[in-house]
């Protein structure tokens, strides 16, 4: 391949035919860097090897080793056939032959013989439409981006001055965000029955971040006394639960967001027990929400590792085990066990210390899964 | 020979191929490399050694150079003889079908070679 910038993108072309490579490259090489596969591995080894750097595929049906059916397939196995067009170029104008193209993902069908203003044409109108696809998914991330940010800043400042008020640091919100999006995660791989749109996963990591907001409610001194608190000190600092719902439930005007419901059962419930000993309603099992399950355990487990006015900090392996022996009240036995799968990674996670990664994370999910659902792909 | 006397031992349209190659040098230029391309060769090979599959790729490379290429006659042969093999399996009366494709072939060869240079 020459590498010449002043060219509009580069072109594979993979047939097995030299005569057939050497037409295409002719009528294409002024304007484009052209790459030649002779036969589907080839052509899978270049397209692995320059992914999006190759603006189109010219793609021949009938191949040595790997055909171009076989092509597409592992293409569509990689998500490539949405970010990387395929015309398939055959001598087959048969309609099965055709249709089984499309289904796999090819944008377009070009029969042999083809002329080379018909050839050029079809090309540059592919690659257009492609890359205005891609600018346009990148304005979309950019704005998802931006509007989270947006979303989650008003939410943090308020979380830091909850924080500020209890004397923690800035980054338990923080972690609390991490860890519940990593238990929800892997929630979601092992147990079907949970799912979560990226949107919600979003939503619900967002609302995290104000689960104590109830906390300014409670006196100061409370708060921050250091040594035991006494049976009344304690029933207050436990109303902090309920007070916080009660200031998410009296914000008028957004009653039809998601979000305001899960502040809202966050906020309430995340001193609930799997077998109700929390507060404050005392409701077990299936009642508490998973999503405000995942919230308590990443809350208990960020508290032991940080160190409080009452306490100094647990290392991750003392807080690990504590949670697992039940020293924390109880929880779920799925949660538990998803627990023990990514407790490494939540240890490597604790090390982010901007909210930004994690925004960026969820918006790239966000986008990824907005582009699966919309592309339908063939099985195998 | 010029490329209209070609094209008529060829079976083709030399306006339909000037059209679609976009100049008659291009034509020369390719009708010439058609000269060293393997197919015919390869399909001969894998007669021989009764692979199938490749007797098919081979047939059908053959018939899709001659769509570009406006060669008519051999299109017509070799299309014929992919068809016949499209099964996976080499027909007893394969012969015939290659008979006529080595004959359309031969007879291209010579032509292509009898051509005058285009600059």
């Amino acid at each position: 391949m020459a590498d010449n910038t002043s060219k509009k993108g580069t072109i594979l072309i993979a047939d097995d035919t030299d005569i057939n490579r050497e037409l295409l490259a002719d009528m294409l090489e002024d304007e484009y860097n052209i790459l030649e596969a002779v036969n589907g591995t080839e052509a899978l080894e270049l397209i692995m090897k320059h992914k999006t750097n190759i603006s189109l595929v010219l793609l021949d049906i009938v191949m040595p080793e790997k055909d171009g059916f076989e092509v597409l397939g592992t293409m569509n196995a990689h998500h490539l056939t949405t970010k990387i067009p395929v015309i398939i170029i055959s001598a087959e104008a048969a309609s099965p032959y055709i249709e089984r193209g499309y289904k796999l993902g090819a944008v377009d069908y070009i029969t042999r013989p083809f002329s080379k203003s018909a050839v050029r044409h079809r090309i540059i109108t592919t690659i257009t439409a492609y890359s205005e696809k891609a600018a346009l998914q990148k304005k979309v991330y950019e704005q998802i981006v931006s509007r989270e940010r947006n979303d989650t800043l008003m939410v943090s400042v308020l979380a830091n001055v909850v924080e500020f008020r209890n004397g923690e640091s800035g980054l338990h919100v923080l972690h609390v965000n991490t860890i519940t999006e990593i238990l929800l995660r892997h929630l979601m791989m092992l147990y079907p029955k949970y799912h979560f749109t990226a949107s919600q996963i979003s939503a619900i990591c967002t609302a995290s971040s104000i689960h104590d907001i109830g906390k300014i409610a409670v006196p100061e001194e409370i708060l921050n006394k250091p040594g035991k608190l006494t049976d009344s000190e304690f029933a207050i600092m436990k109303s902090h639960s309920e007070a916080g719902a009660a200031m998410i439930a009296s914000v008028k005007g957004y009653e039809q967001e998601p979000m305001m419901k899960y502040a809202y059962e966050i906020c309430r419930w995340h001193h609930e027990r799997w077998d109700g000993s929390g507060y404050p309603d005392g409701i077990s099992g299936d009642e508490i929400p998973i999503y405000v399950q995942a919230v308590s355990m990443a809350d208990v487990y960020d508290a032991l590792t940080s160190a409080r006015v009452y306490k100094d900090a647990y290392d991750h392996k003392t807080a690990v085990r504590m949670i697992k022996e039940g020293e924390c009240g109880s929880f779920n036995p799925e949660l538990l066990h998803c627990f023990t799968l990514c407790e490494d990674r939540i240890e490597e996670n604790m090390k982010e210390t901007s909210i930004y990664d994690s925004i960026k994370r969820r918006s790239e999910d966000a986008i990824q899964e907005s582009m699966y659902e919309e592309s339908s792909f063939a099985e195998f | 020979m010029n490329l209209t006397e070609c094209y008529e031992i060829l079976g083709g349209s030399l306006e339909d191929t000037t059209g679609r190659l976009a100049s008659e040098k291009n034509v020369y230029k390719f009708l010439n490399m058609f000269l060293n391309d393997g197919s015919y060769n390869l399909l001969t090979d894998s007669l021989e050694s009764g692979n199938a599959d490749e007797a098919f790729r081979a047939a059908h490379s053959l018939k899709g150079v001659c769509l570009n290429l406006g060669l008519g006659n051999l299109f017509k042969s070799s299309n014929e003889f992919t068809d016949a093999l499209r099964a996976g399996s080499i027909p007893d009366d394969y012969k015939a079908y290659y008979d006529k494709v080595t004959a359309d072939y031969d007879s291209a060869v010579n032509a292509i070679k009898q051509l005058d240079p285009v600059e």
